[in-house]
């Protein structure tokens, strides 16, 4: 009854989700990665996932041959009854359970040339049949040794197959025999009276009748007929157990010796089968309706795929509620991950000779040489005061500076560390994805790097030369009158405390003057703890205070000052991005985002249309 | 049949080992080392994971040693189907347990079968949830039988989908309940379940410390698979030296009926007679006891393993710390030592001056002291060194906070920098609080710290100041030098006198030339000063010399001080307990594992977890 190979009503009908089903493989591969970033659960481990991608996927676009596997637990005589329905030794069968490592298949002629196996068994390598020992290799791939039936008797579009085992020690067994049962559409489910109710076999077959597979059952080695009685009792349980709805059942006698010679006789059950009919399991597989069938595990497939509580939805679900959790945790990790700097008062002459180069051009002949004048009168004095003793030099007030600089740095580093130590502590969220970098990294190289680096900083970059001179400039043609007063010979001894706080995506600064510093996700903010003050004694002698209104200089004074912290406080935030934390902050933004992935709405959108069909 | 529990003395003599006894005196002191060591380090988390599972174990090892005479009890597991239960009933003589294939699983309530004169008042059925059924054979008159139920029809995942008749089945965790009371596990096998992951899992979990009996029943159906079964059991880590092959049907048919027991079925009572009764059932417990005494320290040694590493990372790591400090400590004091020129010179001069006595020159000394000493009150000594210098207490009397050793160049940043770099090192060895402290010491400890810091510090620096200066009085205490040195300086006071008298009687007098007047003794006294100057700052280059050679000597025996030790104390401490709790726990092990080796195997029959499975 099997159709040709003109396309059916039923096969043209699932060929329609051909590109629903692309697409949202596609979808679910882009979203992969990201999800095992997550820590969302892994989707190869998922029924939907093996609908989708080891039976859809392959199936829905091809050819429509029907896959039908015998499967099993250990010893349960599964390769024998392989044979049997086959009619030749495909697969050796051994007294010694869990001996059958690998799938083998039993194709009808001329269907190898016109599939693809690896496709239509996606995670397996085919290999072309030598022998009934291909099956027992102890190799770590996942391989489907396979073969065209040489008697011509195997129905054309019908592929049969002996699997590894369910239930035993060695869990890579179970795994192929999952990746088979996905792609078939008929599993002869093979029980003993040992094995109708144990744990992993029904898991194995609940997962076949959620999927809408045809199931045939074969009750082995039973003590026949003294056992038939029993039949309908394990059969109602196992039905009970899995959901399974048999297509047929039977019962093959236990006789050790009939079987070693690969006699095994198959006792129709008809009162348990729907169709009651005393058919083979062979003539039954030759003969079914495989439209009808392969239509049933497709749709079955999708069902799956599409379940609320357990489909591809749930699993997106599970995406949106990682992403959530971290955003949940680069929200708190924003909240603690920042450290307040407390620099030392800058030497003030470090701003102020900016300013006062900017000033020199625009100054007259006769200021300047007043200027000149205090100037050296005050070198002078200062240089009778070093060797007094009374005063420090430039250049040692500078080095002074520098080493409580490094110190405060350095303490800064420390808290932060300690801060992401405390984070980590608190959520496992944050441990996950900062914990190894914390614990496993050599700390003494993040204080090198740091000691590197302010080593490197000069006290005035050019950079913030460069900054000093923009913002003059802009404050010159903002301000031409105050400029006027600056230039009739106006000097301020004026210096900002600044504050600076370094920390991860900060908000609502303050004053962020255009040179504040950021670094990946980290930015460095600048507070002033101490205001403006205008009119103190000059530090450079001969630029002695002249009025000037504090209100139109003190925000120039401290965006000039703010630009000179951020940039000692910049490397710090380098030595936090580039050394301590890595990529981990990129990691844990792209991990927040996740759920806006454009990838999520459109798999949700397809997941509903799907859905529609079937409802 | 009467049970042999009496024949044997109570107790063994200690060190009996003939006859395959163990050492039990052996025994004892590994068990005793054991709690001690597991319990040892309470606030390493590793540690104390290690004591959670001595936990486990202690109470086990405990009843075997109290409990060394009674009847062995002897579980039968195996997966549902295997006929555990037509197995017992044949044990048992009759049916004591449902058996059959009308449903599975067949066993629900665990079934405890023994002989009717066998006290079970220290067996715990209640927790056991079985039912005790009495029997009069043979084969059960000296154990306790007790049929348990499967591993292997309890859902695998809790909460499946839907509602299946199997969720109300909860025989594992019955199986779970019933194992820990036995002492030997019988396991039933069939063809179709030698090789079922679950079982083999139940088994690996209660397996430590419990010989085992191998059984493949159904022989009569099944082919013989016990080659190949002993093959997978060697690789989950048992010896197996024996596996019976029976079938349970017939065996329990022929006892019905009084018939010769079946060969199998005699194998396997006559090795339960043999080797789990009586003086055996002793050697069963001992042996099983050491057996979980070894598994635990193997657990535990496979578990520590891999803090091996860190932990000897950490150790170098405080080391290396320690080093660095000690560098900053050195350098900042031998800065300051040779800095401290004015300091060194009043201090000698000091002792110069308080050693020489009497003699002009000695006068002159005490005059430019006095005037010195002048000066210096005007001028305070600052910092723990100057004070030092000074003769003062190391630790200022305003308290001690980091301000306090900031001139010992220990600043707050370097200090925490150490911790940091060591708290990152003690957290890959899973070492945390309490056993460390925070890398930023909180103010109470800066306080404690800074003061045993610079009380350490200026004690030995006093004395290496002291030492130095006792070396270099010994250069001037002679009185030759002391005398050379009036000598020198009573030589121009003579001339200047000798000249003023020669002036006064031969020039004035003799030959009448005026007298010089003041001016000549002006010009004297002012080159008297000069020459007493010089010779002044001739003892000192003489005290002084190779001042900065001793400092740099006195600044390099700083580190065998151990002077920031405080400072990092608890990460010290803390790689040290670690260490030594690895050592104890790998030497615990290799104790264990030697008395064991000592041993014989239990018995001919019985099967062991040996090792990790492959």
């Amino acid at each position: 009854m099997h159709s040709e190979a003109t396309p059916t009503a039923a096969e043209r009908s699932f060929a329609a989700w051909a590109d629903d089903v692309a697409e949202l493989c596609g979808l679910v591969d882009a979203l992969r990665p990201l999800g095992r970033s997550l820590g969302a659960p892994d989707p190869n481990a998922t029924d939907w996932h093996g609908a989708l991608f080891g039976k859809l996927r392959p199936q829905v676009s091809r050819e429509p041959v029907l896959v039908a596997a015998v499967c099993g637990g250990t010893n349960t005589g599964k390769s024998l009854i392989a044979n049997t329905l086959v009619g030749a030794a495909i697969s050796r069968s051994l007294p010694e359970a869990a001996r059958t490592r690998h799938p083998v298949a039993s194709l009808p002629q001329g269907l190898a040339g016109r599939i693809d196996l690896r496709e239509l068994f996606p995670g397996f390598t085919p290999m072309p049949w030598t022998s009934e020992e291909d099956a027992l290799a102890v190799v770590d791939d996942d391989r489907l040794v396979w073969r065209e039936d040489a008697s011509g008797n195997q129905p054309a579009r019908l592929v049969l197959l002996d699997t590894p085992d369910i239930d035993g020690t060695l869990r890579e067994n179970w795994q192929r025999a999952e990746l088979v049962r996905n792609a078939c559409d008929v599993i002869v489910a093979v029980l003993t009276q040992q094995k109708y109710n144990d744990a992993a076999v029904r898991d194995f077959f609940a997962a076949a009748a959620a999927a809408r597979k045809t199931v045939i059952v074969i009750f082995n080695m039973v003590a026949w007929p003294q056992q038939r009685e029993r039949i309908a009792g394990w059969l109602g349980t196992f039905a009970a157990e899995t959901g399974v709805e048999p297509a047929a059942v039977y019962a093959a006698p236990h006789d050790f010796e009939a079987a070693e010679a690969g006699r095994i006789t198959f006792h129709p059950v008809p009162e348990l089968t729907p169709d009651g009919a005393s058919v083979s399991p062979a003539e039954r597989l030759a003969h079914g309706d495989f439209d009808r069938i392969k239509f049933r595990a497709m749709e079955g497939a999708m069902r799956v795929v599409v379940d609320p509580h357990a489909g591809l939805g749930a699993w997106l679900d599970a995406f949106e509620r990682s992403a959530g959790q971290w955003r949940e945790a680069q929200h708190l990790l924003e909240q603690d991950g920042r450290v307040r700097v407390d620099l030392p008062t800058a030497p003030r002459e470090i701003v102020w000779n900016e300013i006062w180069k900017w000033l020199e051009p625009r100054r007259s002949g006769f200021d300047l040489a007043v200027s000149r004048v205090y100037r050296v009168a005050g070198k002078g004095v200062m240089w009778a005061a070093r060797r007094a003793g009374l005063a420090r030099s430039d250049e040692e007030r500078r080095d002074d500076f520098s080493a409580v600089e490094l110190a405060a740095l350095k303490q800064a580093l420390g808290d932060f560390v300690e801060r992401l130590d405390d984070a980590c502590r608190r959520d496992p969220r944050r441990a996950e994805i900062l914990g190894p970098r914390l614990a496993s990294a050599d700390r003494a190289a993040w204080y090198a790097d740091l000691e590197r680096r302010h080593a490197a900083l000069p006290m005035v970059s050019e950079a913030y030369r460069g900054f000093v001179r923009q913002e003059l400039d802009r404050f010159a043609r903002e301000n031409p009158r105050l400029v006027g007063l600056i230039l009739t010979g106006l000097n301020v001894g004026a210096v900002a405390r600044p504050a600076i706080t370094v920390g991860l995506g900060l908000a609502g600064a303050a004053v962020v003057p255009a040179a504040a510093a950021t670094a990946g996700g980290l930015t460095t903010l600048v507070h002033h703890v101490g205001d403006v003050v205008v009119g103190t004694a000059a530090t450079l002698a001969g630029e002695g205070a002249l009025g000037l209104t504090a209100a139109g200089l003190k925000p120039l004074i401290e965006t000039l000052f703010a630009g000179w912290s951020a940039e000692r406080g910049r490397i710090l935030a380098e030595t936090l991005h580039d050394v301590v934390l890595g990529d981990r902050l990129e990691e844990i933004g792209r991990l927040a985002s996740a759920a806006a992935r454009p990838e999520v709405a459109r798999a949700r959108r397809l997941l509903h249309a799907c859905a529609r069909e079937f409802a | 049949m009467v049970p042999r529990e009496d024949d044997a003395p109570a107790t063994i003599p200690a060190g009996e080992t003939a006859g395959g006894e163990p050492d039990f005196a052996g025994f004892d002191h590994v068990v005793e080392s054991l709690a001690v060591w597991s319990g040892a380090l309470p606030g390493w988390a590793p540690a104390r994971r290690v004591r959670g599972e001595w936990e486990q174990v202690a109470p086990r090892l405990e009843r075997a040693r109290r409990e060394l005479s009674r009847v062995l009890v002897v579980g039968v597991m195996g997966g549902t189907g295997t006929g555990k239960s037509t197995l017992v009933n044949a044990l048992a003589g009759c049916d004591v347990s449902d058996a059959g294939d009308v449903a599975r699983p067949t066993t629900i309530t665990p079934i405890i079968v023994a002989a009717r004169d066998v006290d079970l008042s220290w067996l715990p059925v209640e927790a056991m949830r079985g039912r005790v059924v009495r029997s009069d054979s043979p084969a059960v008159a000296n154990i306790v039988l007790v049929d348990c139920p499967d591993p292997d029809t309890q859902p695998l995942v809790a909460g499946g989908p839907g509602s299946r008749p199997s969720d109300a089945n909860h025989n594992r965790d019955l199986l779970e309940a019933v194992l820990p009371a036995c002492d030997v596990l019988l396991l039933v096998a069939t063809a179709q379940k030698y090789r079922s992951w679950v079982v083999a899992r139940e088994v690996a979990a209660f397996a430590p410390g419990r010989p085992l009996l191998f059984v493949q029943t159904h022989a009569s159906r099944d082919p013989d698979i016990r080659a190949d079964w002993r093959r997978e059991l060697e690789s989950q880590g048992f010896s197996v030296p024996r596996i019976f092959r029976l079938d349970g049907v017939e065996a329990a048919r022929r006892t019905a009926a009084g018939l010769e027991p079946e060969p199998g079925f005699r194998e396997l009572t006559d090795a339960i007679d043999a080797e789990l009764v009586g003086r055996a059932a002793r050697r069963v417990r001992r042996t099983g006891a050491l057996d979980l005494a070894c598994w635990f320290t193997r657990q535990a040694r496979t578990q520590l393993a891999a803090l091996r590493q860190p932990t000897e990372e950490f150790a170098a790591g405080v080391q290396a710390e320690r080093a660095r400090l000690e560098g900053i400590l050195s350098q900042a004091v031998g800065t300051k030592l040779r800095s401290s020129r004015s300091a060194w010179q009043r201090l000698i001069t000091d002792e110069v001056v308080d050693r020489w006595h009497g003699g002009p020159f000695a006068m002159f000394l005490h005059v430019i002291a006095a005037i010195g000493s002048f000066w210096t009150r005007i001028r305070p000594g600052g910092g723990v060194i100057g004070r030092l210098l000074a003769g003062q207490s190391a630790v200022p009397a305003g308290g001690s906070g980091w301000q306090a050793v900031a001139e010992l160049g220990l600043s707050e940043a370097e200090v925490e920098q150490s911790r940091s770099i060591l708290a990152g090192l003690a957290a890959r060895a899973k070492v945390a609080e309490p056993l460390v402290g925070r890398a930023r010491l909180d103010a109470t400890r800066v306080q404690q710290t800074a003061a045993t810091l610079l009380e350490r510090t200026g004690q030995w620096l006093g004395t290496g100041i002291e030492q130095l200066v006792t070396e270099r009085r010994g250069r001037v205490g002679g009185p030759l030098l002391h005398w050379i040195f009036e000598a020198l300086f009573s030589a121009l006071l003579i001339t200047v006198l000798v000249r003023a008298g020669w002036n006064f009687f031969h020039g004035h007098l003799w030959e009448g030339r005026p007298v010089d007047g003041a001016g000549f003794l002006q010009e004297a006294f002012v080159w008297v000063i000069l020459w007493g100057l010089l010779l002044r700052w001739g003892v000192f280059a003489l005290v002084r010399a190779g001042l900065d050679r001793d400092i740099t000597a006195l600044v390099s025996r700083l580190p065998a001080a151990k002077l920031v030790d405080p400072l990092l104390a608890d990460f010290e401490e803390a790689a040290r307990d670690v260490r030594s709790y690895l050592d104890d726990g790998d030497r615990l092990g290799r104790e264990a594992d030697a008395l064991a080796a000592t041993l014989a195997e239990p018995a001919a029959g019985l099967g062991r977890l040996r090792g990790e499975s492959s």
